[in-house]
């Protein structure tokens, strides 16, 4: 493209950036809230109970395996959830035999009071985290496949943004300690270069792991030259191979006391972490119990699993053999997902996460800054092109975080009997963010900035205040009890709005000193004209 | 008729652009399919069938985004298709060897 490698990198950044800033910037932000989808998912169900109260393992088991005999003797499959750090409810899942030409069957998800073994009340309609962290990879008012494929696409220009970037920057490592706080092109070009390199092996993990994650879906041509149909099914068994299978025998007994089954893990592991205990087929004389624990390690750990049987025996089961390549995708996936991260290391993966998003951000907003002054100087004003890559940068970099805003009034204000009240939910977020994305074209750029991030400013204070008015679960309630996961929501929200004022206030401060200086040189162009005007009347 | 003459011409650094953006997608993912079948084969009798079928799909990535770089590297548009046709073709012919000597 241009005369030196270098220079067409450099224009290949540029532009492939630009393509895809915009989906890239929503990707990072709602995968980044997805860290902590289980968390947000809690503060939107305000009908959960605080803290759980102390009750033994072995006592939730009990209940549980009492209510799903009661409520799923037919179902093929079990699943009960502890509480833990992060989600501290008692659930239970379960799943029905698929019906003839269908691919799964009906799945049911309750919560159980610990103490009691019922139901907890009818929690409301909501999405919660996890339809966040759907959007980051299924986007949504389309297929799935239309989605993959534009998450795909963005990603795989991501990947080559990354590379790119990596190679015409000379001097990556010496820049990365050269940061000039100033203000304008070298102040957003030191501050995009920062922001990559701080987190360069995340960002290209990412990226990388976000591609195999889809592997078959994107590599569609060369997986179905290279193997046929059921070799295909045999390449999921190689190389991802699954736990353990079992048949039904279609001979009716009744499952052993897990409690019984929780006592012997007891000898094997030495901590008590047991997360969750899955049973399949639990009616059936060939059923298998599988103990799991919180996961220790990134990639798989065959001791994170304990099997037994019908009759509470314990099973041997072999370790599930991945092959190499499997294990190194498992591995980045998991690095991907984050499963196995405690609070520090989630707070980390947030951390990386905004950084990530901000690296994108502010890749946008470099682009405009270098050709603000040329296009300043235009007799008809800015390009269509400019215009519109200003106003889709003030719409996505302040307009999305206020839409996901919206998103958790929408929680708390839409009525609890609202008929599709999820869906409506996510609606509010996408109306509201194609209204911002919209406004700033009747705007002048530097005002919707501050209209915009002021509205975020203010809607991410008032969060925390309208839980205080619509619930009984407010910082009042649960710092004094120590729930940190429900206060840690509205801390957050407090945090953001603070970070969004302070962010609105250094603009509004440029748009002072830029007016300061305008008087200023108008009032100096006004003495000079005076001051000829003088000097022609005394000539 | 000179009107949409001039607006469609094909010389034109747009049309050139454009031209390279095409072959980094479809010529570039026909290098990731084709490389995919090569390491597929090359790797057979060493890992096994499966394992080098996902060693292949594992290193498409890179080697796609690596295609789509060159494409925008070379000087010109013309030079790039034919280009990664080359390489498309005799990564095909290695492929085929390899198929006839595994079996």
């Amino acid at each position: 493209m241009k005369s030196t490698f270098r220079q067409s990198m450099k224009w290949l950044h540029t532009w492939v950036g630009l393509v895809v800033v915009w989906i890239l910037f929503f990707m990072f932000i709602t995968g980044t809230a997805g860290y902590f989808y289980k968390e947000i998912t809690r503060w939107m169900e305000p009908e959960r109970p605080l803290i759980s109260p102390e009750v033994s393992k072995k006592q939730m088991l009990h209940l549980s395996q009492a209510y799903l005999t009661e409520h799923a003797s037919e179902a093929e499959r079990w699943r009960i959830q502890l509480p833990n750090s992060r989600d501290g409810n008692l659930r239970v899942r379960w799943t029905q035999a698929a019906k003839e030409g269908k691919r799964r069957g009906k799945r049911t998800h309750k919560i159980l009071n610990p103490t009691t073994g019922q139901e907890v009340a009818e929690l409301r309609a909501t999405g919660g985290g996890f339809s966040l962290y759907r959007m980051h990879y299924r986007l949504h008012y389309m297929p799935r496949l239309v989605a993959y494929w534009i998450v795909g696409f963005c990603t795989m220009l991501m990947l080559i943004a990354v590379i790119t970037g990596v190679i015409f920057h000379k001097k990556i490592f010496s820049d990365f300690f050269t940061f000039r706080a100033k203000k304008g092109l070298i102040g957003w070009l030191d501050i995009h270069n920062v922001l990559s390199v701080v987190a360069l092996p995340f960002h290209f993990m990412i990226t990388y792991s976000g591609l195999i994650f889809f592997l078959t879906t994107y590599m569609v041509l060369g997986f179905n030259l290279s193997l046929t149909d059921s070799q295909q099914d045999e390449f999921h068994k190689q190389v991802f191979p699954d736990t353990l299978a079992v048949e039904q025998a279609e001979i009716a007994q009744t499952l052993a006391p897990l409690t019984d089954m929780y006592l012997q893990t007891r000898k094997y592991w030495l901590e008590d972490t047991l997360d969750n205990v899955t049973i399949k087929y639990p009616n059936d004389v060939n059923a298998s119990v599988n103990f799991e624990r919180l996961e220790t390690d990134i990639t798989y750990n065959h001791s994170d699993e304990i099997f037994f049987n019908s009759n509470g025996k314990l099973m041997t089961v072999p370790a599930r053999e991945f092959t190499p390549s499997g294990r190194i995708e498992d591995g980045f996936i998991s690095l991907h997902e984050g499963q196995f991260a405690n609070s520090v290391v989630r707070w980390l993966y947030l951390l990386v996460g905004l950084i990530g998003a901000a690296m994108v951000a502010s890749g946008g907003i470099l682009w405009t800054t270098k050709r603000k002054p040329k296009q300043d100087k235009k007799p008809n004003g800015a390009d269509f092109g400019y215009r519109l890559v200003e106003q889709l940068n003030i719409g996505s970099f302040v307009g999305l975080p206020i839409a996901i805003g919206v998103y958790f009034c929408a929680n708390r204000l839409l009525p609890v009997g609202l008929e599709n009240r999820a869906d409506w939910e996510i609606n509010c977020l996408f109306i509201s963010w194609a209204l911002l994305l919209v406004y700033p074209a009747f705007r002048p750029a530097i005002s919707a900035w501050l209209e915009q991030l002021k509205l975020a400013a203010v809607i991410f204070t008032f969060i925390p205040v309208l839980n205080f008015l619509t619930t009984d679960k407010h910082l009042a309630i649960t710092l004094p009890i120590g729930d940190w996961n429900y206060a840690g929501f509205d801390l957050a929200m407090i945090a953001i709005g603070m970070s969004f004022s302070f962010a609105a206030y250094k603009v509004k401060q440029r748009i002072v000193s830029q007016v300061g200086n305008k008087s200023i040189t108008s009032a100096v162009s006004k003495a000079s004209t005076a001051k000829l005007a003088q000097n022609k009347g005394a000539m | 008729m000179s009107y949409f003459s001039d607006k469609i011409n094909f010389i034109s650094p747009r049309w050139l652009v454009f031209s390279r953006v095409v072959a980094a997608i479809f010529a570039g993912y026909a290098l990731a399919t084709t490389s995919t079948l090569f390491f597929g084969q090359l790797l057979l009798t060493s890992v096994g069938k499966y394992e080098a079928v996902h060693i292949g799909m594992l290193l498409s990535f890179p080697i796609y985004a690596c295609a789509a770089m060159w494409v925008f590297s070379v000087a010109s548009a013309q030079k790039a298709w034919i280009g990664l046709i080359k390489l498309n073709v005799i990564l095909m012919i290695f492929t085929w060897l390899l198929v006839q000597a595994n079996s």
